[in-house]
């Protein structure tokens, strides 16, 4: 008969000994591990949307995409909705408009765990490519009043693919800003002519150019905020809008209020006290981005 | 010539899954494609060699009341060891395997081992048993994996083996989980008519 004591001791020793390895051995993959995962990441969120780069806003769920000059070109978003055999995962990448730019579904060895041959077959490139440059209204199956054609024999799976990105859509979108018509910022235009996709346009009257309309952003205190000016061609502005912002509730959201946005057509207007941060940027960033597109005024 | 023996006889006369049926609840669920199943075949070798050897190097000092415990506790060393060097190394299969990399802890094959061998014999033995029956473990889920892939998915290692209309309509149910049952029960008769038991 063994004593209790060597037991205790024995037992202890092993536990010590164990997870002093497991610890070195943790210390070691870790880093690699998080790395791993991060590569894989960002591979998926370029599959979905042509941006350069993903900034994080809320962890493994959305990302606001920027294009090569920084600019915010739209969001990308996962969604696990409940398919036939489990969540299927979903990344979804919408421009501006809110019109998807991509989606891309987990594989079979990814975690999507849909019947194959059957449900998996939502993975493939005809089912797929169908969600391009839909909107939230259009995503629905056919038979549910959408634009989507389901998959023979795997409508379960289709709807759910159809249902997870519609209702990621509508929760996602206020961090994307519906786009101010562009009227807004420039009253006197009767008609814009696009110079750079989705970013800068030309007011036009009847037949003559008034001056510009562009979409730009700066870095505000949370997040980036999204904007449209409107400048005539003696470089004054005629309209300021917010397209968005994720600034803080009650202070930093007053750039969105319209005595603000009003004082920058008589002039720049002053810092808002207690939002300094958020104005400011907005400010600073209005001003350079009127003369970065100085060139575009006659 | 024992030694040898000792190797040997867990790859056929005493496959796990085949002849002793333990070892069962990876062998059904990750033999789909041949690369889970032989993923999942190495994971298990690997812990079953490493605790076989550790155990038998331990084995005089260990009390025998807790002996369990203790063994538990080596091989589920291991079985994390595995788990963090996949996720690190081979992510695309360590989530294809899912939650049957930290199961190897609660396989039967691997404390069956431990409990009826590496604690009785030497270390040299044990390294031989345990490589042997994680071989043989492997063999007997890639032979599987081979089977349901190529009948199930048009596929081998995920080429396509039969053409592609064979790939775009391929006995699917091979792939699902009845398929499973069914391999593993024609193997295994095969097995009682031409392998002779010891």
């Amino acid at each position: 008969m063994t004593s209790a004591k060597q037991m205790i001791v024995t037992l202890f020793i092993v536990a010590l000994v164990c997870s002093i390895v497991l610890s070195f051995v943790y210390s070691f993959t870790s880093p690699r591990i998080a790395n791993t995962q991060s590569e894989l990441t960002l591979a998926g969120l370029k599959e979905v949307s042509a941006a350069q780069e993903f900034v994080e806003i809320i962890p493994d769920t959305l990302w606001r995409a920027l294009d090569s000059s920084g600019n915010c070109s739209g969001i990308v978003f996962r969604v696990f909705p409940q398919g036939y055999g489990g969540p299927i995962p979903i990344t979804v990448g919408i421009d501006l408009d809110g019109k998807i730019t991509g989606i891309r579904i987990a594989s079979a060895a990814e975690g999507m765990k849909e019947t194959p041959g059957l449900g998996a077959k939502i993975t493939e490139k005809d089912f797929i490519e169908q969600f391009k440059g839909k909107e939230a209204s259009e995503v629905p199956l056919k038979k549910d009043g959408g634009e989507i054609d389901a998959i023979t024999a795997a409508t379960i799976s289709s709807r759910a693919v159809c249902d997870g990105i519609k209702t990621g859509i509508e929760k996602y979108t206020s961090y994307l800003g519906a786009v101010p018509n562009k009227v807004n910022v420039f009253p006197a235009a009767q008609e814009f002519v696009e110079i750079v996709k989705e970013k800068l346009w030309y007011a036009l009257s009847d037949t003559d150019t008034l001056g510009i309309v562009f979409i730009s952003s700066a870095q505000g205190y949370s997040n980036c905020i999204t904007f449209m000016v409107g400048v005539d061609n003696d470089g004054e502005i005629t309209g300021v809008e917010i397209v968005y912002s994720n600034e803080t509730p009650g202070i930093g959201d007053k750039i969105r209020e319209r005595e603000f946005l009003d004082k920058f057509t008589e002039g720049m207007p002053e810092a808002i006290t207690g939002a300094t941060i958020s104005s400011k940027a907005l400010i600073e960033a209005v001003k350079n981005d009127i003369e970065l597109y100085q060139e575009y005024l006659k | 010539m024992r030694r040898w023996h000792i190797f040997t006889r867990g790859l056929v006369k005493e496959n796990a899954v085949l002849i002793l049926m333990i070892g069962l609840c990876p062998a059904l669920a990750v033999s789909g494609t041949v690369r889970d199943a032989f993923g999942m075949g190495l994971a298990a070798t690997f812990v079953l060699f490493f605790s076989n050897v550790i155990i038998a190097l331990i084995r005089k000092s260990v009390p025998n009341e807790v002996r369990i415990p203790i063994f538990i506790l080596i091989i589920s060393t291991f079985v994390t060891m595995i788990d963090y060097f996949m996720q690190a190394f081979q992510p695309d299969l360590y989530r294809a395997l899912g939650v049957f990399v930290p199961l190897i802890v609660v396989n039967c094959m691997i404390l069956g081992r431990a409990e009826a061998f590496a604690s009785k014999n030497s270390v040299i033995n044990a390294a031989l048993d345990g490589l042997g029956v994680g071989i043989g473990f492997t063999l007997a889920l890639t032979i599987m994996g081979s089977i349901r892939e190529i009948l199930g998915n048009g596929t081998f290692l995920g080429t396509t083996v039969f053409g592609e209309a064979f790939r775009k309509t391929p006995v699917i149910f091979m792939i699902l989980s009845p398929g499973a049952f069914l391999v593993i029960g024609i193997l295994k008769a095969l097995i009682n008519k031409y392998v002779k038991k010891e």
